[in-house]
């Protein structure tokens, strides 16, 4: 159980945190879009659409995202697509289909952006996971 | 692409530490080569089998073995794992009878909690929200 003494680290925490300006509501507010987008990343999901989510302009909610998970909405989104897409590839669904599954259109996007991000391209990724298996 | 692959967490006995990383914590045994009197001895997450090793390494360094427990004694985390759920992880864990120097707290975008690795470390669990 938690100790009485606060150490070091915990009493910079608490000072850390009770400097920081972003309001809770905002947190509450990013929170929401960025659960949006893990619902919804299989359909098309615009910057607007996430924005008006978290009751902020465009502007304001890129730079309020940035600043609490570290990255944009725009490659949390993709990061997450990919991640779905590396799971459905290892379930064994064929490129075309983990392709829409995931929310992109284009299997040549899909292809280039998987390899981006992974170092591999899809049949690469599925060709080491099947001979993996093996 | 520059990739990381291995990170480390300085264990002071490696078998005991193995046993709290495999047993308790739920990290799976990758790879345990036999160099000198120690090993390389690495973990890796149940859903990520071939993704980042953690390297339970040995402290034969006396300035880290310093370093270490400075750190300890501050309350600092050596490293941060991440949990789906930090409130059912953290009653888990308590009932396997882990040591916890901070239960689960929100911290901005995350909610963190620090246990106790019994090898020398804090080390801190992070859901993110």
């Amino acid at each position: 159980m938690p100790k009485e003494n606060k150490t070091y680290f915990e009493r910079k925490l608490e000072r850390i945190y009770a400097e920081d300006s972003l309001p809770a509501r905002q947190y509450v507010q990013i929170r929401q879009s960025k659960a949006f987008m893990e619902k919804y990343y299989s359909d098309r999901v615009e910057l607007n659409e996430l924005a008006r989510e978290a009751f902020m302009s465009r502007f304001h909610y890129v730079r309020i995202f940035q600043r609490m998970y570290g990255l944009t909405p725009r490659i949390y989104l993709r990061d997450l697509r990919i991640s779905k897409a590396k799971g459905l590839i290892r379930q064994g669904l064929s490129i075309t289909q983990v392709c829409l599954d995931v929310g992109y259109e284009s299997v040549s996007t899909f292809s280039s952006l998987f390899k981006k991000c992974t170092g591999y391209t899809p049949k690469e990724y599925q060709n080491l996971h099947n001979s993996n298996l093996e | 692409m520059i990739k990381i692959y291995v990170t480390s967490v300085p264990v002071e006995d490696q078998g005991k530490a193995l046993d709290f990383y495999t047993k308790i914590l739920g990290f799976i045994k990758k790879k345990d080569i036999p160099l000198g009197e120690h090993k390389w001895l690495t973990v890796v997450s149940p859903g990520e089998q071939s993704g980042v090793e953690l390297l339970l390494e040995p402290m034969a360094f006396e300035p880290a073995k310093l370093y270490q427990r400075s750190l300890k004694e501050a309350g600092i985390p050596w490293t941060s794992f991440a949990v789906d759920d930090i409130g059912k992880e953290y009653q888990r864990l308590c009932n396997l009878g882990v040591q916890f120097s901070i239960a689960p707290r929100q911290a901005g975008p995350v909610m963190i909690a620090v246990l106790d690795d019994t090898c020398g470390n804090y080390i801190q669990l992070m859901q993110e929200l």
